[in-house]
């Protein structure tokens, strides 16, 4: 134990960021190494590693239950994988609500992480794992809850094939959270006070309604599938209605569902929609952020 | 990428440790470096002791050399010197093969004619061929003849060495040893 202390503050091991530490981007955890990013959807399960140089390589996608998929990808992931370290983005069983007067702070993310009950007080639900994002000039935030007992039998599954999970994340989360971040830091002022702002993920949608300068209302659905065009439109239409005529959309979409994606642009290429979707935007939220 | 960083909500490890601070990079840049210096001053230290030895070498194989001269030289000194004893001995073989007769000449014109020279005996020493043993007796002589006697063998480059003289009625009887005395 001695001598592998020792041997890390010599190849300065011991200076670098824990490979779980979640507050460092997963590029500088993992700088120099290979790395696995999976998506773990339904009934399907895409993944794409990250080479030495930080460059995406070849990846794939299959059909069927994560527990069946992973041990027989195992060999080819753990090859993709410099000691096993991967990401996880989870696309089932998570509901996203708005809260407000959430606690807020440097501490408050990790603290949510290690004791949520302390951030969300009476809201916390013990089998649950919770993401947060806050509107930068509001007192609203949009809270994720993911069910424990899937991300635990996620982290459970890919320990019995030898990987080890360094993030836990939800994908249709991210690209929310980064599409808010784009519109309100990165471009500041650029959020009209009346606006929608959907986000589609592997089969999941959810819907944020700002009046105002204030996010009044956001309905989320995972789960539905990449076929469930319809029901898609029938939580995004009312809510588009609630705003006034001519308010920007905004769309934000990555994963495998191209056929869903392309489905419901056609819808919202009517209202003018903005479409904030990128080339490999979710392997690039999970993986270099 | 924008400086957004992605949430995260896998179940927290109990068993990580607190990264170290950037400053402590310095123990690790020091031990390189100790290494590093410690390799250099091993290896310049190696690169003396190999140099080193090679001139002990070097050095030993030029004392070898002087060693076989000076041996040559003292083979050559001790002929030498056996050549000059052996020519010292010729030397002194030859003093002690010079002629007596000059020096019975001398002593003998060196009297007056009213002084006869009863007895003259001229010896050669045998451990110094070269030194004379004289004895003469002169009758009716007195220490001048002595001197006149002592005088004719200094003009012969012989000097008279511990002389005794006595004196018994109107006889003198003179000893002396004659020691050739080189110009």
């Amino acid at each position: 134990m001695l001598l592998d202390e020792i041997k890390s503050v010599l190849s300065f091991a011991a200076f670098n960021p824990e490979a779980d530490d979640a507050t460092v981007p997963w590029s500088k955890r993992f700088e120099g190494r290979k790395t696995l990013l999976i998506n773990v959807s339904r009934n399907q399960t895409s993944w794409r590693g990250i080479s030495k140089k930080g460059r995406f390589e070849d990846g794939g996608v299959m059909d069927g239950e994560f527990a069946d998929i992973a041990p027989q990808r195992a060999d080819e992931w753990r090859m993709l994988a410099d000691g096993g370290w991967c990401v996880v983005s989870v696309n089932n069983r998570f509901i996203v609500s708005l809260e407000n007067n959430m606690m807020r702070g440097d501490n408050c993310v990790s603290l949510l992480r290690t004791n949520p009950r302390a951030v969300l007080g009476p809201k916390y639900d013990r089998g649950k794992r919770y993401a947060i994002c806050h509107h930068p000039e509001t007192a609203a935030s949009m809270l994720l809850a993911c069910e424990e007992s899937m991300v635990k039998v996620t982290e459970d599954v890919l320990k019995t094939i030898g990987l080890r999970p360094g993030r836990v994340c939800c994908g249709l989360f991210s690209l929310t959270e980064h599409a808010i971040h784009q519109l309100y830091v990165a471009q500041r002022g650029a959020a009209p006070p009346n606006m929608v702002l959907i986000g589609a993920c592997e089969g999941s949608v959810s819907v944020l309604v700002q009046q105002d300068s204030q996010w009044k209302e956001l309905r989320c659905r995972s789960g539905l599938g990449p076929d469930a065009v319809e029901t898609a439109l029938q939580i995004i239409t009312p809510l588009i209605q609630k705003v006034p005529q001519g308010s920007p959309v905004y769309f934000i979409s990555d994963g495998q569902d191209a056929k869903f994606r392309a489905d419901i642009m056609v819808h919202l290429e009517k209202l003018g929609t903005t479409d904030m979707t990128q080339e490999d935007l979710l392997w690039r939220l999970i993986g270099m952020n | 990428m924008s400086d957004y960083l992605c949430h995260d909500f896998k179940t927290p490890r109990t068993d990580t440790s607190k990264r170290l601070p950037n400053s402590f990079k310095a123990i690790p840049i020091l031990f390189y470096l100790c290494v590093i210096g410690g390799t250099y001053f091993m290896t310049m230290d190696w690169m003396a002791y190999k140099r080193a030895e090679k001139d002990k070498q070097q050095a030993e194989a030029t004392k070898l050399e002087h060693d076989e001269a000076t041996k040559k030289l003292q083979a050559e000194k001790a002929a030498l010197d056996a050549e000059t004893a052996k020519a010292e001995n010729v030397a002194k073989w030859i003093e002690g093969a010079r002629n007596l007769q000059p020096i019975i000449v001398a002593i003998a014109r060196a009297m007056p004619p009213e002084v006869r020279l009863s007895d003259l005996s001229l010896e050669r020493s045998d451990q110094v061929p070269a030194n004379l043993s004289l004895a003469v007796r002169i009758n009716g002589g007195s220490a001048t003849e002595v001197g006149l006697l002592e005088t004719s063998l200094s003009r012969m480059q012989y000097r008279s060495y511990s002389p005794q003289q006595s004196k018994d009625g109107d006889v003198i009887e003179y000893r002396s040893t004659l020691v050739r005395q080189e110009q």
